[in-house]
């Protein structure tokens, strides 16, 4: 994946930069407007990471000048405003998805691995990881061609930790995906460990490795032995 | 009362007062003045007679002229002197009437013998002009009285308009929107104050709001953004991946507490959006099926707590805003289960006028704070911000929120209000 980072806060910008880093993924960054205009119109990127505040310009009218440039590059808007306009607005200039700060560098993840899926659905709509492959297109699970049937948090929960494979995921990130942070359950992760049991019986049932380990209580990793 | 009516009042009043003190006086004075002219001319009348009897040694004849008779009575010689004026009875001896009239009754000496003279005039004529006098006076009253309803009805109407108009306008404006308060064209200086002071006081509410907003949308980011570097921080640090048990226990409440901080702030801003009016995307929403998807959303909570729903849905649509009502579904629903009891139940029903949660859960003492921002009862896990939020969002719709307790029952009741 090739990724640029717009975003003015220097301490954010290099946590997201050092978590995208790796595994075959070119990032770049820029930290103002003309910055990042020029890069925008330079190169191509899967996605572009927008932070709609930016000291010289609004965030915004890079989104219509992509469009202007007729590129194709997946956008997703990091925003601290809350506000309904502003995400109505970014989604109507074309922008992918809309993440409020402060969010979990995983949902920022998997929600980046979720734009470049959809961009490049002529091939790639198969994740596999070693012998676990989910066709996203289907929503269907195989370990080594052997169909796994999950429920719909299964499914969302490994799609997750696929997307954010060889990290550390922490408990409140899985929580606020799969349920929103709406639903304002602080603090109550019981029914997480539940879903991860059931996820790791029905994935070795199948004849999957152990991939998935629990980090100290904090949260999960799912990723080679 | 309007303005009107009650000038009205006053006018009218004053009108009737004052035209029935005139009236009386009117009355009384050319009463007065007739009684005098009267009293003058039967004066002359015995002046005649007493130059006439010391002239001619007799009396004059005792004939009757036009509305005057004159009449003699022989006095004992001793007999007092008398000159009196007097209100009497007139005959009238061709038509045979009684009409009222003024007598003189005076006395002249005539060759040593004192004879009683008594002139009466009619006073018809000077009663007749009273009268229409009078009912002048009674007719202008009632010409006034019927003017000033008049000019009340249709002119007052009419004056008032451009200030209904600006009054409509005002009950009529929404920050929100720009379009200023329309002014009736109108000559009076008042009304168009009136309204150049409305319109230049909602530019200034709209400027605040724009402030408002402006600030509202600042303070989230400013303060957002160290939240972000935060989180980022943490995850950053998660992968890192060598900690002691200790060091993780000390992560996990880190993270904890952050969490907790995010989702306050967006409480507080939510609050403040709501109670500012900023959310407007009203639109009309199907409440039964919005809880229906709420149920199956909460189905995994329910579950874990073993609590039992109890749904008794009813058609019904509300018009606003459907975050907003996302929101108070999700604030209610969570109550329930969180102030639940293991093996609980849950009762949910929608009616067209209420919308009644109730659950199963511990008793407790505290009703009248409930509502209150940050009141919580000790093993609560939350913020004290949900349900103030949840009043918030029904008093921006005109709905009614209220919390009941019976025994281990406690259930919350909204009145929705009538569809608009």
């Amino acid at each position: 994946m090739k990724i640029l980072i717009i975003e003015d806060e220097q301490a954010l910008m290099e946590s997201m930069l050092a978590y995208f880093t790796g595994e075959g993924n070119i990032c770049e960054h820029a930290s103002n407007f003309a910055a990042a205009s020029e890069k925008i119109e330079l190169y191509n990127y899967d996605c572009i990471l927008l932070d709609l505040g930016l000291p010289d310009g609004e965030g915004l009218q890079l989104l219509s000048r992509l469009k202007k440039l007729h590129k194709r590059d997946g956008v997703l808007i990091i925003s601290a405003r809350h506000s309904l306009d502003d995400r109505l607005a970014g989604l109507d200039l074309g922008a992918d998805d809309y993440l409020v700060k402060p969010f979990h560098l995983s949902e920022l993840k998997a929600r980046v691995s979720a734009i470049v899926r959809r961009k490049n659905f002529d091939g790639d709509h198969v994740i596999t990881f070693n012998e676990i492959k989910v066709d996203v297109s289907a929503m269907k699970v195989s370990v080594a061609d052997n169909p796994v049937i999950l429920t719909k948090k299964e499914y969302e929960l490994l799609i997750y930790l696929l997307s954010n494979k060889n990290k550390v995921v922490s408990k409140n990130a899985i929580a606020e995906h799969l349920w929103g942070d709406e639903m304002d359950l602080s603090n109550d992760f019981d029914f997480i460990y539940t879903h991860i049991k059931n996820l790791k019986k029905k994935l070795s049932e199948a004849g999957a490795k152990d991939y998935l380990r629990s980090i100290y209580g904090i949260g999960y990793k799912f990723g080679e032995l | 009362m309007k303005l009107s009516a009650r000038y009205n009042r006053v006018n009218i009043l004053t009108s009737i007062f004052v035209l029935v003190i005139t009236g009386v006086l009117y009355y009384l004075f050319i009463h007065l003045i007739l009684t005098n002219k009267l009293d003058r001319d039967l004066a002359v009348e015995e002046n005649e007679i007493r130059q006439y009897t010391s002239t001619y040694q007799k009396l004059p004849l005792p004939a009757s002229y036009l509305d005057q008779q004159v009449s003699y009575k022989k006095l004992l010689a001793n007999a007092p002197v008398v000159r009196d004026f007097s209100y009497t009875t007139y005959v009238d001896p061709k038509e045979k009437e009684t009409e009222p009239g003024r007598s003189l009754v005076t006395s002249v000496r005539l060759n040593g013998k004192l004879i009683e003279v008594t002139i009466t005039k009619s006073r018809v004529e000077s009663e007749d002009l009273v009268r229409i006098i009078l009912l002048i006076t009674l007719g202008v009253t009632i010409i006034v009285l019927i003017s000033l309803f008049l000019i009340n009805r249709f002119v007052l109407n009419r004056l008032w308009k451009p200030f209904y108009v600006t009054l409509d306008g005002m009950r009529n404006f929404e920050v929100a929107k720009t379009d200023t308060i329309i002014a009736e064209p109108t000559r009076i200086d008042e009304f168009n104050e009136l309204n150049t002071s409305a319109n230049a006081m909602a530019e200034k509410v709209r400027q605040d709001y724009k402030e408002l907003k402006s600030f509202t949308d600042n303070a989230s980011h400013e303060m957002m953004t160290p939240l972000a570097v935060i989180n980022s921080k943490l995850d950053s640090l998660l992968q890192t991946e060598s900690f002691t048990e200790y060091q993780g226990a000390l992560l996990e409440d880190i993270y904890h507490a952050t969490g907790r901080l995010s989702r306050l702030h967006q409480s507080l801003l939510l609050l403040a959006k709501i109670e500012n009016n900023l959310i407007s995307d009203a639109q009309e929403i199907d409440l039964k099926d919005m809880i229906s998807g709420k149920i199956r959303q909460f189905k995994e909570l329910f579950e874990r707590d073993n609590l039992q729903i109890n749904a008794d849905l009813s058609e019904k649509k509300i018009q606003m805003s459907r975050y907003l009502a996302d929101i108070l579904l999700n604030n209610l629903f969570s109550n329930a289960v969180r102030h639940n009891i293991p093996g609980g139940q849950i009762w949910i029903s929608l009616s067209a006028e209420t919308l009644t949660i109730s659950n199963t859960g511990k008793e407790t003492r505290f009703q009248n704070r409930l509502f209150d921002r940050f009141s919580k009862s000790n093993e609560s896990e939350g913020m004290g911000l949900g349900l103030a939020i949840s009043k918030q969002i029904c008093n921006l719709y005109g709905f009614e929120i209220s919390y009941d307790q019976k025994q281990h029952n406690h259930t919350f009741t909204i009145r929705l209000a009538p569809a608009y």
